[in-house]
């Protein structure tokens, strides 16, 4: 039914048609160049690189993946077409510009960090679709108690420990039901508990934003950046190169530390950046243990998702590096759907479909990158860059790789920032002689320090979709996180890293 | 589908008649100021008015490929209301306890789908025996400026009243973002009015500039203070000493425009200068700056922008737009 036929007709009667469609014209033209000014902005910068002579050191395909990388980058920040259409454009890039056949390239779009992505999508719509937020909530507020402070720590570390195994946007669309209750509980005036609502919400989502780190099931950049350990670095025929496969158990022995660190600086954080004008929670406690009671007892079909969702963790953590962890979480979304705990209507609807299209693109294009020699090239003149001041080895350049990473998480979605800046920093470490591991893993961990933007990770845009928050707000608290946890991470890196042999 | 067609047209050819008022709700007070001031302009029989909230369609693209709609559904289902109902209620709430608003109102609740989102659009309608209504309306929309201009394709409006969001933030700044206010005034069809320190009382400030479409701007303007009983003055800006007599023929006109109207203005007068700068000097003692839209559209609004556009950028005040 289109609403809009009647009203056109009867104004185009009103002006007369000629001058209608003229304005319709100009409107037209110029609102559209108008907002898609940042893609033909990209296209032409894209058309000058091509027409550039090659610079020393630099293949010709190597040079149009790199102006692939950079027209797809500003594209990925700016948005003016819609993000899965910039995957488009790069396999069609690929074809047109590197001249690679379409099986070839359609062969690039899949790996096993694909397959996790989409697995893993599934499996959190299954889980957030089981209803058990409840009963978590329940769990937390019986161990902390009333107190605001014990609270909003209780739903950190309980948010961060299912984070890092299920995915932050998982528990963030899982937990935000639980700390909004909690708020509206506590008074209806929102004008009232403004300072709480920040407290209780950005709990849930930093609280899972940090533990994203923990395991490679944590996030999409994870699994991207495992991918891409092993796609550079190892050689089946090398048993030298066997260290660049890295577990789930060896990566967690790397991050979760780091996680488990974090945690408490997030509720230390936020009660010293809003003071909350509740100090106890009593009433809404109470009032939320009569909704719980509602719930009768645990059913057999709850007792069976938390038994299939244990098993996929298992899975993972025990047999995920010979099978591959793709395989295990399709496993996990499969049984989930054997076991007619969801409907197929509910997973299809619920994930979007477009962010697989995407990794698969931009990890194609990373893989493109270093085979043509382009991240190599980029990754030499970016030390150049960085040698006259110190930081182009050792700590000077964990620091900058860090810096950069969180710079480019920030301003796009932080699985790509770690599929385009991957390739290069590898190569930074290569040519700077680093441990490829240590860089790789501070550019998937620092791409988890988006703290600052609604779109910098997805719990923060999840639980930023309530309606409670300011975009200022995540600008006032987040910086204090990225310091932090900066901070933390390259101690981490500089003391501890060391001993587990990189 | 044919029927439907029909029906809409009828639909739009009566709304047409009557005296439509669309705010734009986002919870400031600023906005609730602009929805009295309707209160007070849409108050006979034959007049609606219609809160708006807008809120931006859901991303799954930003929540990791998990969308969005997940956790709202989630949200529902512990029986938590949308972001935006609550600020409309409050806008009722200030409607309904106006004497004239009285209680025994009819509700009809209807709801679409927008873009497969179950939660898209959601209506409520109270209508009075005499056909009056006041309509809650909760939007997606992909930006906030888009939801309010689509509204008012499907149903004409008189006025769009926003309020400002305080984010105009100089020429660098809205090449990057135009504020909401901005892009509503440069694309809608109908008079807008931009509140701003919305204090009253202290009359509308008209300024015209002689030409057809400023003499039916006062025509409007003239209407509306008529309807809601404020204070009128006129003013031109003559852009030199030389060109000052021609000023005041046109304060004449519009004088006299306004004298068919049965509205008598309180003052009328000319000033000398940059007709922008005058304008908003002139402005600061009175609650409304009234301007005329330019006839200039797409390409030459775009390089020389617009008397109209300046004032509404960096008046102290309200503004009203009429086209």
């Amino acid at each position: 039914m289109n609403l809009t036929v009647p009203d056109r007709r009867s104004r185009q009667d009103r002006d007369g048609f000629g001058a209608k469609l003229k304005k319709l014209i100009s409107d037209f033209s110029i609102h559209y160049m108008w907002e898609k000014k940042w893609f033909f902005i990209a296209m032409i910068v894209g058309a000058i690189m091509l027409n550039l002579p090659n610079p020393e050191g630099l293949s010709r395909e190597g040079m149009i993946v790199l102006t692939m990388s950079l027209v797809a980058t500003i594209l990925f920040v700016t948005e003016p077409i819609p993000l899965p259409a910039v995957a488009l454009l790069i396999i069609l890039g690929q074809v047109f510009l590197l001249g690679s056949s379409s099986s070839d390239v359609a062969k690039t779009l899949w790996n096993d960090s694909v397959l996790f992505i989409l697995g893993s999508l599934m499996l959190a719509v299954a889980v957030v679709k089981q209803k058990l937020d409840k009963r978590i909530a329940w769990i937390i507020v019986r161990i902390t108690g009333t107190k605001t402070s014990n609270i909003c720590f209780g739903i950190s570390v309980v948010s961060g420990l299912l984070a890092s195994f299920i995915g932050e946007h998982t528990v963030a669309a899982m937990m935000l039901p639980v700390g909004i209750t909690l708020v509206t509980l506590t008074s209806d005036d929102p004008k009232k508990v403004r300072n709480l609502a920040a407290v209780l919400l950005f709990s849930i989502a930093y609280g899972c934003s940090v533990a994203g780190i923990g395991t490679p099931s944590g996030g999409a950049r994870n699994a991207i950046m495992i991918g891409y350990w092993r796609e550079f670095f190892y050689d089946p025929t090398n048993p030298e190169t066997q260290r660049f496969i890295i577990d789930y158990v060896r990566w967690m022995m790397f991050a979760y530390p780091m996680f488990l660190i974090q945690l408490p600086f997030v509720t230390l954080i936020l009660f010293f950046t809003f003071k909350p004008e509740y100090r106890d929670l009593s009433r809404a406690v109470v009032k939320l243990r009569a909704q719980v009671e509602n719930e009768g007892p645990m059913k057999a079909t709850d007792w069976v998702s938390i038994i299939l969702f244990l098993l996929v963790l298992i899975g993972w953590i025990f047999v995920s590096d010979t099978v591959g962890m793709g395989t295990i979480a399709i496993l996990g979304a499969t049984a989930f759907l054997v076991a007619g705990l969801v409907r197929w209507e509910d997973i299809n609807s619920g994930v979007n479909w477009g962010v697989v299209l995407l990794y698969g693109a931009a990890i194609s294009l990373g893989i493109e990158m270093k085979d043509t020699g382009g991240a190599r090239w980029v990754a030499e003149n970016f030390l150049a860059m960085l040698a006259p001041i110190g930081a182009d080895e050792g700590f000077g350049l964990w620091a900058a790789v860090s810096v950069l990473t969180t710079a480019v998480t920030n301003m796009m979605s932080n699985g790509a920032a770690v599929a385009v800046l991957g390739p290069v920093v590898l190569k930074m470490a290569v040519v700077a002689q680093e441990s490829p591991i240590i860089i790789g893993f501070i550019t998937a961990i620092s791409s988890a320090f988006a703290y600052l933007t609604v779109v910098g990770t997805p719990a923060c845009t999840i639980v930023y979709a309530s309606g409670y928050l300011k975009t200022t707000d995540f600008l006032a608290v987040g910086w204090k996180m990225a310091v932090v946890s900066t901070i933390i991470m390259l101690v981490a890196a500089f003391i501890y890293w060391p001993f587990l042999g990189v | 589908m044919a029927d439907d067609n029909v029906d809409l047209e009828l639909l739009y050819e009566k709304r047409k008649e009557r005296y439509r008022v669309l705010v734009c709700i986002d919870g400031s007070e600023e906005s609730y100021r602009g929805l009295s001031y309707a209160a007070e302009i849409a108050n006979n029989a034959n007049s609606d008015i219609i809160l708006l909230y807008v809120r931006p369609i859901d991303q799954g693209l930003r929540s990791g490929g998990l969308q969005v709609r997940v956790a709202r559904e989630n949200m529902l289902s512990w029986g938590l209301e949308l972001p935006g109902i609550k600020y409309l209620k409050k806008g009722l709430d200030q409607l309904m306890s106006r004497d004239d608003m009285a209680s025994e109102w009819d509700e009809k609740i209807t709801h679409t789908d927008i873009a497969g989102d179950p939660l898209g659009d959601n209506k409520i309608e109270y209508i009075n025996e005499d056909g009056r209504s006041i309509v809650l309306k909760l939007k997606t929309a992909t930006t906030i400026a888009a939801g309010i201009l689509d509204q008012y394709e499907l149903g004409p409006y008189d006025l769009i009243i926003l309020g400002e969001s305080g984010s105009w933030g100089g020429w660098a700044k809205s090449l990057w973002d135009p504020a909401v206010a901005e892009k509503v005034v440069m694309h809608s069809p109908c008079s807008v009015l931009v509140a701003r320190g919305l204090e009253r009382g202290h009359g509308h400030l008209l300024c015209t500039d002689g030409s057809e479409s400023a003499l039916h701007m006062v025509k409007r303007a003239g209407a509306i203070s008529k309807r809601i009983n404020s204070k009128l003055s006129v003013m031109a800006v003559a852009e030199d000493v030389e060109s000052e007599d021609d000023a005041q023929k046109n304060v004449d006109a519009a004088v006299a425009e306004l004298k068919m109207l049965g509205v008598e203005p309180v003052k009328a007068f000319t000033r000398v200068g940059n007709p922008f700068e005058e304008i908003i000097s002139a402005g600061d003692d009175y609650s409304f700056i009234v301007v005329g839209s330019t006839g200039k559209t797409g390409l030459k609004r775009f390089f020389m922008g617009s008397v109209s556009f300046k004032v509404m950028e960096h008046a102290k005040h309200s503004v009203i737009i009429v086209r």
